[in-house]
C-alpha cells in the first residue's frame, strides 16, 4: 500500500512539475536571446490563464447547474418525495425507493450527446432499459410472484375467481375513457391496464402498445407512454390503503361488512400441483398474447408446488425477483426525464389512473354484492373482499382485512381476501393479453 | 368521423375483452369446482388396488388367528420397541455455533473494567 502511494506521488510530482519545467526553460532561452520572446511568453501564460479559465467556463456548462431546467428540478423533489413516502410511511418501500431513486439520477441535467441519459442510444443506463423497453423484466418478476403465491385459497373456493374477473371492469373503463380523451386506441389500451392494479403487467402492455416505437396505420407512431403509466400504476398501486376503504365504506352496508365466511377447507398437494398446469393450459388457449407473462407465473407457481424443485423456487422467489426489482425499478424511475414525462397526456393518465382504481375496486364490491343474491346460508361471501380483485398483491387483501376487522374485531378476512387477489393478477394478465391481440 | 369509429371500437373491445376475461375465469372456476374433483376421483379409482372389503374376507383365513396369537404378536412388539428405546444412539453430534465478534459481548467494554 505504501509502495503504491509513494508510486502515483512520483507521478503525480512529475505531471505538475513538467509544465513548470518546460515553462522555465522557455524563459531562460528567451532571456538568452530576445525581450520579444519575453513579452511572448508573458502573453503565454496569460493565454495559460484565460485557456484554465474557459476550460473552467466550458466545464460550467457541462455541469448539471448550467443545464438545470424547471420540470428536472420539479421531478427531482418528486423522486425525493417517493423516497421520503417510502421510508417515512413504509408505502410499498421496495418499490418506491428504487423508482424514487431513478427519477433523480434521471433528472439529472446533462448535455445531450455523451451517452450519459437513458434515451441516448449507448449509454448504460439505455441497456438496463432495454428491459422494460422489450418487456423483458415483467415475465422475470411474475416467475417470482408465481413462486411465492399460494393458491390454495382459490382452489378451496374457486368461485371466488370471478370477483378478479368483475375488477377488470376498471381496465376497460379506463381504455374507453382513455379515447373519449382523445388517446389513439393502443395508447388508450395500455393506459387502460393501470386499472389492472399490477405493475409488471403495466409495463409489459405499454412496452407492447405505447413505446414509441411502433407505427400506427395512419403512419404516425405512438407516443412513449411507458414511464407516465408505470409511476402511475406503482404510485396508485402504493396508495392502495388510502383509495379502497372510502370506497368499500361507501358501497358496503355495516350489516354486510360483518358478514364471516366459513374457512376454506383444507386443499391438498395434488391438486395444488395441478392447479398450476391446468390454469397454464385454460388461460393461455384463451388468451395466447399473455403467454409471456401467465407461462411465467404459473411455471414459478409449479416450481414452488412440485416439491421438487425448492431450490429453483426459492431463487426464483428472492435473488432473482430482486435484482429484477432493483433494475426495473431504478429504469422505470430514470425514463422519466422531465423533458419527456412532463406533458399534459402525463397528467391526463395520471387522472385516468387514480379513476381506474375507484373504477376497478367498484366492480369488484358491486360483483361480490350481486354475486351474494344467488348464495345462502354460510356460502354467503363478504364483499369487501370483491375490492381485492384488483390485483395489488397483497396490499389490497391487507386493505380488506383491516377494514373488516373494523367492523367486527373477530373477522378475520385475509386468507378469504387472498384468493380474489390472486385472481386477479390471473385476470389482469388476460386482459393484458386481450387487449394486446386486439390492439397490437 | 375517425374519432366516432375509434370509440365504437372502443366499446367493442370493452364488451368482448369483458366477456373473454369473465369466461376465461369461469372456465378456470368450473373446472376446480367440477372438473378437478373428477379428476381426482378417477385417479384414485385407476390407481387403487384391489382390497378385500371386512365383510366379503373368507371366514376361513380367520379361523387360526385367534386373539392369543395377536395378544402374543403385539406384546412381542411392544417389548422389542421398549428395549430400542434403551439402545439409542450414543453419539452426539454439537453444532457449533460461530460466535462473530460483537462489541454488545465484548468485555472490552463491560462496565467494571473501565478503559
Amino acid at each position: 500500500m505504501k509502495k503504491l502511494f509513494i508510486i502515483f506521488g512520483v507521478l503525480l510530482f512529475l505531471l505538475f512539475i513538467r509544465p513548470i519545467i518546460t515553462n522555465s526553460m522557455e524563459v531562460q532561452t528567451s532571456a538568452n536571446t530576445q525581450t520579444t520572446k519575453i513579452q511572448e511568453t508573458a502573453t503565454n501564460q496569460n493565454n495559460i490563464y484565460k485557456g484554465a479559465y474557459n476550460a473552467l467556463l466550458k466545464f460550467y456548462h457541462y455541469t448539471g447547474f448550467a443545464n438545470a431546467t424547471s420540470g428536472n428540478l420539479l421531478m427531482i423533489l418528486i423522486g425525493i418525495m417517493f423516497i421520503y413516502l417510502a421510508i417515512k410511511f413504509n408505502y410499498e418501500p421496495l418499490l418506491l425507493i428504487p423508482i424514487g431513486t431513478g427519477i433523480i439520477i434521471g433528472n439529472i441535467p446533462f448535455v445531450a450527446g455523451n451517452q450519459t441519459g437513458i434515451y441516448e442510444s449507448g449509454s448504460v443506463l439505455n441497456y438496463l432499459y432495454f428491459g422494460v423497453v422489450k418487456g423483458i423484466y415483467p415475465p422475470l418478476i411474475f416467475l417470482g410472484i408465481g413462486a411465492m403465491t399460494d393458491f390454495s385459497s382459490l382452489i378451496a373456493n374457486p368461485k371466488l375467481m370471478l370477483l378478479g374477473a368483475a375488477a377488470q371492469i376498471g381496465v376497460f373503463g379506463t381504455f374507453l375513457g382513455a379515447l373519449y380523451l382523445g388517446f389513439r386506441l393502443p395508447e388508450a389500451g395500455a393506459i387502460g391496464i393501470i386499472g389492472g392494479a399490477d405493475g409488471p403487467t403495466a409495463i409489459f402492455l405499454s412496452s407492447k402498445l405505447a413505446n414509441g416505437v411502433n407505427v400506427l396505420a395512419d403512419g404516425t407512431t405512438v407516443k412513449n407512454l411507458i414511464g407516465p403509466i408505470t409511476i402511475a400504476a406503482y404510485s396508485y398501486m402504493a396508495l392502495v390503503p388510502v383509495i379502497q376503504p372510502p370506497i368499500m365504506r361507501l358501497l358496503i352496508s355495516k350489516k354486510d361488512r360483518k358478514i364471516r365466511m366459513k374457512p376454506p377447507r383444507a386443499v391438498s398437494k395434488k391438486e395444488k400441483m395441478i392447479f398450476p398446469i391446468v390454469a397454464l393450459l385454460l388461460t393461455t388457449f384463451i388468451s395466447p398474447s399473455a403467454l409471456p407473462l401467465l407461462g411465467m407465473l404459473f411455471f414459478g407457481n409449479l416450481l414452488k408446488e412440485s416439491g421438487r424443485t425448492e431450490r429453483l423456487a426459492e431463487t426464483a422467489r428472492t435473488k432473482l425477483i430482486d435484482i429484477v426489482t432493483i433494475l426495473l425499478g431504478v429504469t422505470v424511475g430514470a425514463s422519466t426525464q422531465a423533458d419527456i414525462f412532463i406533458t399534459k397526456d402525463s397528467m391526463m393518465i395520471f387522472i385516468l389512473g387514480a379513476l381506474s382504481f375507484v373504477i376497478a375496486t367498484m366492480g369488484g364490491l358491486i360483483f361480490a354484492k350481486f354475486m351474494n343474491l344467488f348464495l345462502k346460508g354460510d356460502e354467503k361471501i363478504n364483499p369487501l373482499i370483491g375490492a381485492a380483485g384488483v390485483s395489488a398483491v397483497p396490499d389490497s387483501a391487507r386493505v380488506v382485512h383491516t377494514e373488516g376487522l373494523k367492523s367486527d374485531p373477530n373477522n378475520y378476512l385475509l386468507m378469504h381476501a387472498m384468493a380474489p387477489n390472486v385472481s386477479g393478477v390471473i385476470g389482469s394478465a388476460i386482459a393484458a393479453g386481450i387487449l394486446l391481440s386486439f390492439l397490437g | 368521423m375517425l374519432s366516432i369509429d375509434r370509440i365504437s371500437e372502443g366499446y367493442l373491445i370493452l364488451i368482448t375483452g369483458l366477456l373473454i376475461v369473465f369466461s376465461a375465469l369461469l372456465i378456470l372456476v368450473l373446472f376446480f369446482k367440477y372438473g378437478l374433483p373428477l379428476l381426482l376421483y378417477s385417479y384414485k379409482i385407476i390407481t387403487k388396488k384391489r382390497v378385500i372389503k371386512i365383510g366379503k374376507q373368507p371366514k376361513k383365513s380367520n379361523e387360526e388367528f385367534t386373539g392369543e396369537i395377536a395378544a402374543a404378536i403385539s406384546t412381542a412388539v411392544h417389548l422389542y420397541l421398549n428395549e430400542n428405546h434403551d439402545n439409542e444412539n450414543a453419539v452426539l453430534t454439537i453444532r457449533q455455533a460461530r460466535k462473530l465478534y460483537s462489541p454488545w459481548s465484548s468485555k472490552i467494554y463491560g462496565t467494571h473494567n473501565r478503559l
